[in-house]
């Protein structure tokens, strides 16, 4: 339980962080803050949206302390303002429409990605210096060593524009009502095949060599001898004894690198004109939108840390020693 | 130093790394000699295939795309090799810092390194480039190193803190020696395979987020890098017209160079972890074993 306690208070303090490096930034740079900041809105918002946006960051005629305050409220509150280029839509509303598009990307992606290369992590490990090994273990490293910005271009090219076998871009095929029936999903399924194939290429040698390496270390151990001298069939050392253990900090990079997936999946999306995050983001730095920009931030900080507490949860089941 | 790099290049993976890193060295460097045109010229009709007078074709302006190609290097190597410089520094100096110092000083960092790991880099980037304007490579490199030291402060500071146990730190502390004698002289040179496995990861990290950033149109579209190219294409929608070549050229350059880099780190690591060196077995043992 204190284990927990800790992780929420950090997870508190470093939303909080973020928050203010929001607030700060405009306010610390040349120039009038609220002119940086709306500068593009002009014409677009009317007055009184304008007044309502103002109040939302803390550009009131108080002190400093008093406009952190009213910003840290609105961001507690949830409001993160308006959304310039979508204008009349809030960030909030212009956000969650596009969330659930990204997080299918990067779910989709970061599990096959987990599965394909922890075995083949085991499997490079069990063999160590076998033919898998050793060209297996370094084409992975140097696969990963790949933009996600290269595959997914290369992918468009090959398999959308040049073999036509699959969709250039969007969720959806055009002709089909969103809607839970089998033709849609399907044609979601089939819209998601390049852009979470991308997206797992990049992750896939990161697993690979931290679950290689850690397996390495542990079949070194006393207990996997032991095993061994006691006869135990090769697959259940190799996935109950040594895999399990080596899986633990598999794990924590799992929740670690889900910054970087979020990131790539910025990419892959505006490659794919997929509309996520990453594709909405996209249109709000060509149109300069700044509550678009900062809104991204906090929602993505806040996936951030929902992923580092699930695997909190996920460690504290796995590992006996911190439930103490 | 010496022994290091010799140590280094006679591991086959890092040699070959090494090779492909120099190579791009040189060709960056020698630029104008190599590039078969100056960089801006319009020097074909637009989108010209790839020919024996252009070998990567022509991009969407007429410029050589070969040409780009090598110059672009230039940028892209020294933002990714001054962004790496950053990282390190920040990350080595709050690494140690922390780990040598310990209590207060390394609770403060250690919260300060976590949160910064915890917070996602590109999201935050993106808030920073947006805010200040088109942002030149310069610019660029510098907020790469600021966010995403992050790593390798955590890991310098664990390697810090098992190191701080050792008989020979304890040994230059008795004798009196100060603080950031014992950082420089005891401490440093033992955490040089962490630190340099580290500068060249941050240095492939900052060559692929300064190509990212600019194809997001953060960059500066005046200047020429592997970056900026990809941004070019896209906005030319050079892919859907078929000019392939546009985009293959830049994004090859960045593959390749992140191999050559990532192969350095493999190298690194085999060196430091002998345990991790997948050592090819004789035949002949093999055989017998198997049988």
């Amino acid at each position: 339980m204190a284990f927990l306690l800790r992780r929420i208070a950090f997870y508190v303090a470093a939303f909080l962080v973020a928050a203010t490096f929001n607030f700060l930034l405009p306010r610390l740079l040349p120039g009038d803050p609220v002119e940086t900041m709306f500068a593009q809105s002009g014409t677009a918002l009317p007055p009184e949206s304008m007044a309502a946006l103002r109040a939302t960051f803390g550009f009131i005629d108080q002190p400093l302390p008093l406009q952190y305050g009213r910003y840290l409220a609105s961001v507690f509150t949830w409001d993160l303002g308006l959304s310039i280029k979508f204008h009349p839509l809030t960030v909030n509303e212009v956000l969650w429409r596009a969330l659930p598009w990204t997080l299918l990307l990067v779910l989709t992606s970061s599990l096959i990605a987990f599965s394909v290369g922890s075995l083949a992590g085991v499997a490079a490990a069990w063999r160590r210096g076998g033919r898998f090994d050793s060209f297996g273990a370094p084409a992975a490293l140097m696969m990963q060593a790949v933009p996600p910005l290269v595959t997914s271009l290369v992918a468009l090219y090959v398999f959308a524009i040049e073999f036509k076998i699959l969709p250039t871009g969007f969720a959806w095929g055009a002709e089909l009502d969103p809607g839970w029936n089998f033709a849609f999903m399907a044609s979601v399924a089939q819209h998601a095949i390049l852009p979470v194939t991308t997206l797992a290429l990049a992750q896939i040698g990161g697993y690979l060599i931290t679950m290689r390496n850690s397996m390495i270390n542990l079949l070194g151990e006393d207990y996997i001898v032991l095993g061994t001298a006691k006869g135990l069939g090769d697959a259940r050392l190799r996935f109950a004894y040594a895999g399990l253990n080596a899986l633990l900090p598999a794990m924590t990079s799992f929740a670690m690198t889900l910054g970087a997936v979020f990131g790539g999946s910025l990419i892959t999306e505006i490659v794919f004109n997929y509309p996520g995050l990453g594709y909405t983001l996209f249109q709000g730095i060509a149109a300069r939108d700044y509550p678009l920009i900062q809104g991204q931030l906090l929602i993505m900080t806040l996936a951030m840390l929902g992923a580092n507490f699930i695997a909190d949860l996920l460690t504290l089941a796995l590992d006996p020693r911190l439930r103490a | 130093m010496r022994t290091i790099l010799k140590t280094l290049l006679r591991n086959r993976k890092a040699a070959f790394g090494a090779a492909i890193v120099g190579l791009f060295l040189a060709l960056a460097a020698a630029a104008p000699l190599l590039a078969p045109y100056a960089p801006n010229q319009r020097a074909a009709k637009p989108h010209e295939p790839p020919s024996t007078e252009h070998v990567l074709g022509s991009t969407r302006m007429g410029r050589d795309v070969l040409s780009q190609t090598i110059h672009g290097g230039r940028t892209s190597l020294l933002v990714g090799f001054a962004a790496g410089l950053i990282v390190t520094v920040i990350g080595v100096g709050i690494g140690v810092t922390a780990g040598y110092f310990g209590g207060r000083v390394d609770e403060a960092l250690n919260l300060l390194t976590n949160i910064s790991l915890v917070i996602p880099n590109l999201p935050l980037m993106l808030v920073l480039a947006a805010f200040l304007g088109q942002t030149s490579p310069f610019v660029i490199a510098a907020i790469i190193g600021l966010t995403s030291w992050g790593w390798g402060a955590r890991v310098v500071r664990a390697q810090t803190l098992s190191l701080r146990q050792r008989d020979y730190v304890l040994a230059a502390e008795l004798l009196g020696e100060p603080a950031w004698r014992v950082i420089t002289i005891e401490l440093v040179p033992n955490l040089i395979s962490i630190i340099g496995f580290n500068f060249i990861g941050s240095v492939l990290y900052a060559v692929i987020t300064e190509a990212t950033l600019e194809f997001l149109g953060l960059g500066d579209p005046m200047a020429l890098s592997w970056g900026t190219m990809l941004y070019h294409a896209q906005t030319t929608s050079a892919l859907r017209v078929g000019a392939w070549w546009e985009v293959v050229a830049p994004s090859l350059a960045l593959a390749i160079f992140g191999s050559g880099l990532s192969l350095i780190n493999f190298g690194i690591d085999e060196i430091a972890n002998p345990r991790l060196r997948s050592l090819r077995i004789p035949k002949a043992l093999r055989a017998a074993f198997a049988k």
